[in-house]
Order: structure tokens, then C-alpha cells, then sequence
């Protein structure tokens, strides 16, 4: 059988080293991180105070404690747990690079250091989650009161703003579907070049995978809110805005929907058609396209529902639509009034979710 | 070389990415008009070879004419028209499913139809009463509306014969053209294929599973073992010693099964 498989061992050792490496490398994060919550709980129960006479705030203790040595005894700790792993017990990154070696694979979690070392871990993961994000059970259970206003308002909506928000929600189903609608057929064309089985054919072609994949994961890290911002600079406040930053979002999560159903489809018709002698875009006129548009249209369909979603929170910033009234009277606690504009979204979304869900069932 | 060649393969080796290797050194000679079996167990290169023959799959070794042609050597246009003379007929028939049986037929005139056209599905009148005859041919005309996956399978691969004849080729290459089909299904799929071969004068290559249908259908025999040619002959000298010889004690032929 084939040469290409067999492995030189120069090829083996540096494999090893570089896994060692790895290793010892996770090792050192964990470890580190163990010392930072513990020193973290330390600073935090010790009772100390800062300048203002005050019990230390969260981030005044993460400002407070010591990474460099923290990160320097880690590094070391892993080492020498590396090193003499036969005496202590594979460590976890060993156990998660090369994994739980033969003699430990019975063993009870509390009959390793390994298991011990993990269950603290996670212990020590929830104090410090808990004294850094500030939970304060007590008041959550006992200071009620004020939202409850809230909530009453909610309850008795006011009709004064009902015109209004039907107005503005009519725009913003229209701003949904324009966002929608002008992202189909650029999503539709950097799908092709985003989907790896269709692009293994040539350098050009893996290159082009490359350039699509990572312009649309960036552009899909952007939150869709700060877009409107950006777009809000651009061509002023207004609906027009808030259309621009969703079309960008759908683009960039339509073109990954749709790559990947690319990516999943049935090869053979694909060769079928090349072997009749087709170009590359016949083949994928023939091929591919028939098997993956009532997929595309489902997809399509189920953004559209998420832009209604969206475009309310993207109104707040001065995107357009009804989230645009409703955040002036959120500030000045007009209960009733958001009463109404919330239950007018919510009702929306609710039936496009029916319709969408409906239309979808059809296609499919 | 003689003219009269369909195929020739040069020292053919094929080793996939992951280091498999699938073939090695295969030379063949296939004469225009033949109709040349391929038998071989699962795995032993059967359809890594007819998918070099057409350049589906790029051989790592050796060189392949078509009529004459390299078609190793060739690329974008060139490649493109050396294939519109090899049709291609595939086990799990590869008929696209959401399309009607007509535009699946239509499909097979690709090769030479304008591009921009053809990208919104509009072939000429004359194309599409040669695609219903095609299907005439294989006795579906009545369905040529029906969605493809509507048919049974014995009636999509004969969708796929008419689409190969569609195709006008000189060549077919059919990779187990009737293995995913009833045992009874299968004659009325070869029967066509034998047809072409026959009537038309098409030079045939197809692997099969199976020796009955061997005997029954081809001309030529060539058997392969772990990507290399092990025997080649007429089918009548092929018989179950031979076959012991080549496969092994623990291979049984048999005669519709596969093995
Ligand atoms: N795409 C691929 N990548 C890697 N290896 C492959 C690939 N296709 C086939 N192989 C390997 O190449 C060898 C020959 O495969 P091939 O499909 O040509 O055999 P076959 O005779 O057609 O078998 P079958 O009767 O199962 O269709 C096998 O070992 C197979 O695992
Ligand atoms: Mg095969």
C-alpha cells in the first residue's frame, strides 16, 4: 500500500515535542488560573477596604492581584507536574493532548491529583464568577419594588401612543424585508466561493475561500448594533440606517447559512453534470443550485423574522422603526406607553414566527 | 497508436490525498466498438479508474488518450470538449432529484449548448425533441414531467441511459450501472446500454459485480485486484477457478448478489 502514508520518525519526535509543548502549555493557563481565583477570594474575604473607606469592588481586586508571578509559578508548577508525571499523575493538558494514559483510566477522580485539581478548579470557577459579577441574591429577592411599577405598566398599556407604533411598526416590517431582500443576492454569490467543496479545484479558488470566510466572519462579529451606528454617521438617523445594518449583518450571516448547505450537498449530480462536458457555471447551474434554493428560501425566510427582532433594538439607537419611540420613553418611565409598544412587537414576531414557520414547513 | 482506439492508458496510477494508493501501472487498450467489463471486489479501483478515464478525478501517474486525444493533457475548453464525447452512468444514477425527468435528459446536451441560455434553463426546440426522443428510447416519454425523484430506481437509472444518449457521445463509461438495482430490474437497465453498444455502435466500459451479467453483456473482460490489472480476456475463459486464482478461496461468485 501506499508510501505516502508511513511517518518518518524524525517526523514522530517532532510531533511529540510539539504535543509536550501544548501540554505544558494548558497546564501553565490552568494553573495560573487556579492562583488567580485563589487569590482573588483571598483579597476578597480578608475584608480590606480601599481608600474611600469602602469594601473592595470587583475590579478593584482584579487590578489589585499578582498575574506576572501568578503566570510565573504557573509555568512552573506545570512544568514539574510534566516532568514527573509518572509520580503524579498524567496532568490535564497531558490528558487532554495525548489523553488519560492506560494505568489511569480505572481510577476514581479522587484517586488522582488530576481529578482533584479539575473538581477544585470548577469549585473555585463559581465563587470567583460570583464575587466578579456582582450576584447579589438578597437584593434580587427583596428590593422587587420598584420594577413592579414596571411591570404594572405593562399591564395597563395606554392607547395613547397605539397610532404611532402601528405606523412605526409598518416601517419596521418594511426595513426587515428590504435588509432581507437586498441580501439575498449578494449572499447568494459569496456563497459559492465560501463553500469549501467548491473551491478545492485551484489555488484562485482556495484563495477566494479564504478572502469570503474571513471578511464575512469579521463582519458577522460586528454586532449589527454597533453597524448602525456606524451607518447612523453615515447617512443620518433614520430607517434608512437601520436598513444598511441589517443588510450588512444578513449578508454576512445569510452567505455562512447558505455556504454550509452548499457544503453539504449531493456531489454526484455535480459530476454528472461535468462529465457531460459542462463549465463550471452550468455545473453549478445544474448541480448544485436545484438542491439548495429551497433551502436558501427557508433560511432566507427565518432571517427576515430575525431583522423584525432586531431592527427593534436597532431603532433605540436611531435606526428607524419602532424601537426608535420606544427607547425616549423607556428614559422618561412611560410604563404604559412601552406597554403598548412592546406588546405591539411582540405580536408581531409572534406571527411572523407562525408564518415563517408555516411557509417554511411548505418549502421543505 | 491506431486510430481505432477508444481508450488507451498509459502505466495509470492513482494515489488519493490521504496516501490510499487506488491504482497502479494499469495499461488498457479499448477499441472503438468494444464492450469492455470491469470486474473487480469492492475497493479494488473500479471507479477510480473509469473517473480518470474522463478526468473526474486527476490520476497522480500515467496518461490517458481518448481517441486519440491525451486527455491528461488537456484543460478548460479542451478538456471540456474531449468529455462531450464520453458519457458517464453512475451506480446511485446521479440524476438531479428536485429537476423534471426532461430537464435532467436536457442536461446531457451541455456540452454544446450557449452558455447564457442555458444557465436559464432554454434549450432549443430541436434539443427538446431530441431529449423526448432519448426518452423514448428508454420508454419513459410519459413521464418527462414528472419530478426525477418521483421515479423508481430502475426508471432513473434508464432517465440516466437517456441522458448519456443525450449527450451523443462515442464513449460510456457506466460505473455498476445496475448495482443498486432489484435483481430483476437489472436486464431491462443493461439491455439499453447493450443497445447503444450494439445498434448505435458506442464503444462501452462498465464495471460490474457481477459474472452472469459479464457473460451475458460484455465482449471483453478485464478483472481488477488492488488497483492493478490481474487478468484480461473473453468473458467465456473467466470461469470460477479463475476467479479463486484471482480473488481467493474466501471470494464466492455469485450471480446476483454481488460478492
Ligand atoms: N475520495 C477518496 N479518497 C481517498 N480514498 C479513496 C477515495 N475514493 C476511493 N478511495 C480508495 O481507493 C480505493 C479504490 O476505490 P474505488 O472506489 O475505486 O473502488 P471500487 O472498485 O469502485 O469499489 P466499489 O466496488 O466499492 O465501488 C479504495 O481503497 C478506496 O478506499
Ligand atoms: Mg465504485
Amino acid at each position: 500500500m501506499g508510501d505516502g502514508r508511513e511517518i518518518t520518525p524524525g517526523a514522530v519526535g517532532w510531533r511529540k515535542n510539539l504535543s509536550r509543548l501544548q501540554a505544558v502549555g494548558i497546564d501553565a493557563a490552568l494553573i495560573t488560573m487556579l492562583i488567580l481565583m485563589g487569590e482573588l477570594l483571598v483579597v476578597a474575604f480578608s475584608g480590606r477596604r480601599g481608600d474611600t473607606g469602602l469594601l473592595l469592588s470587583a475590579e478593584q481586586i482584579l487590578d489589585l492581584l499578582h498575574y506576572a508571578w501568578a503566570l510565573f509559578a504557573g509555568l512552573g508548577l506545570a512544568l514539574v507536574w510534566n516532568l514527573f508525571y509518572r509520580l503524579l499523575g498524567a496532568s490535564p493538558g497531558r490528558a487532554l493532548v495525548s489523553g488519560v494514559p492506560e494505568w489511569e483510566r480505572d481510577l476514581e477522580w479522587t484517586h488522582t491529583l488530576r481529578g482533584w485539581f479539575v473538581a477544585v478548579f470548577i469549585e473555585l470557577t463559581f465563587f470567583a464568577g460570583w464575587l466578579i459579577t456582582e450576584l447579589q441574591l438578597v437584593t434580587f429577592l427583596t428590593k422587587f419594588g420598584k420594577a413592579a411599577d414596571i411591570v404594572r405598566g405593562l399591564m395597563h398599556p395606554s392607547s395613547s401612543v397605539l397610532h404611532e407604533g402601528l405606523v412605526l411598526l409598518v416601517q419596521t416590517i418594511f426595513l426587515a424585508f428590504m435588509a432581507t431582500a437586498f441580501a439575498i443576492p449578494v449572499a447568494f454569490v459569496l456563497a459559492f466561493p465560501s463553500a469549501r467543496n467548491l473551491t478545492r479545484g485551484s489555488a484562485v479558488a482556495r484563495l477566494a475561500y479564504i478572502v469570503s470566510r474571513t471578511l464575512m466572519n469579521f463582519v458577522r462579529a460586528v454586532e449589527p448594533l454597533v453597524w448602525a451606528l456606524i451607518f447612523i454617521t453615515w447617512v443620518g438617523i433614520g430607517p434608512f440606517a437601520g436598513v444598511l445594518a441589517l443588510w450588512v449583518h444578513s449578508v454576512a450571516a445569510l452567505t455562512k447559512l447558505y455556504s454550509e448547505q452548499i457544503e453539504s450537498i449531493d456531489t454526484g449530480p455535480m459530476d454528472a453534470i461535468t462529465a457531460t462536458g459542462a463549465s463550471t457555471l452550468q455545473v453549478l447551474r445544474y448541480g448544485v443550485v436545484p438542491q439548495v434554493i429551497p433551502p436558501f428560501l427557508s433560511f432566507t425566510i427565518y432571517r427576515w423574522d430575525i431583522n423584525v427582532r432586531m431592527s427593534t433594538i436597532i431603532g433605540f439607537v436611531g435606526g428607524g422603526g419602532i424601537g426608535y419611540i420606544l427607547k425616549p420613553r423607556v428614559d422618561l418611565g412611560e410604563w404604559g406607553e412601552v406597554g403598548t409598544l412592546v406588546l405591539l412587537i411582540a405580536g408581531t414576531v409572534w406571527m411572523m414566527d407562525i408564518i415563517s414557520a408555516k411557509i417554511r414547513e411548505r418549502i421543505v | 497508436m491506431s486510430a481505432d482506439l477508444a481508450v488507451r492508458t498509459e502505466d495509470l496510477g492513482m494515489v488519493y490525498p490521504g496516501g490510499v494508493r487506488a491504482l497502479s501501472g494499469v495499461d488498457l487498450e479499448v477499441r472503438e466498438g468494444e464492450f469492455l467489463a470491469i470486474l473487480g471486489l469492492s475497493g479494488s479501483g473500479k471507479s477510480t479508474l473509469l473517473r480518470c478515464m474522463n478526468r473526474l478525478i486527476d490520476p497522480t501517474e500515467g496518461r490517458v488518450w481518448i481517441f486519440g486525444e491525451e486527455i491528461t493533457a488537456a484543460s478548460g475548453g479542451s478538456l471540456r470538449r474531449l468529455r462531450r464525447q464520453v458519457a458517464m452512468i453512475f451506480q446511485q444514477f446521479n440524476l438531479v432529484r428536485r429537476q423534471t425527468v426532461l430537464t435532467n435528459v436536457l442536461s446531457g446536451a451541455l456540452g454544446r449548448s450557449r452558455l447564457l441560455p442555458s444557465l436559464v434553463l432554454s434549450f432549443a426546440q430541436s434539443e427538446r425533441e431530441r431529449a423526448v426522443a432519448s426518452l423514448g428510447r428508454v420508454g419513459l416519454d410519459d413521464r418527462a414531467g414528472s419530478r426525477a425523484d418521483a421515479l423508481s430506481g430502475g426508471q432513473q437509472q434508464r432517465v440516466a441511459v437517456a441522458r448519456a444518449l443525450m449527450q451523443e457521445p462515442r464513449l460510456i463509461l457506466a460505473d455498476e450501472p445496475v448495482a443498486s438495482l432489484d435483481p430483476a430490474l437489472r436486464h431491462s437497465v443493461m439491455r439499453h446500454i447493450e443497445a447503444l453498444n450494439r445498434e448505435e455502435g458506442l464503444t462501452v466500459i462498465c464495471s460490474l459485480h457481477d459474472i452472469d451479467l459479464v457473460e451475458r453483456y460484455a465482449t471483453r473482460l478485464v478483472a481488477l485486484r488492488d488497483g492493478k490489472v490481474a487478468w484480461g480476456g473473453r468473458p467465456e475463459e473467466f470461469d470460477r477457478d479463475t476467479f479463486r486464482e484471482i480473488y481467493g478461496e474466501e471470494a464466492e461468485p455469485t450471480s446476483n448478489s454481488g460478492f
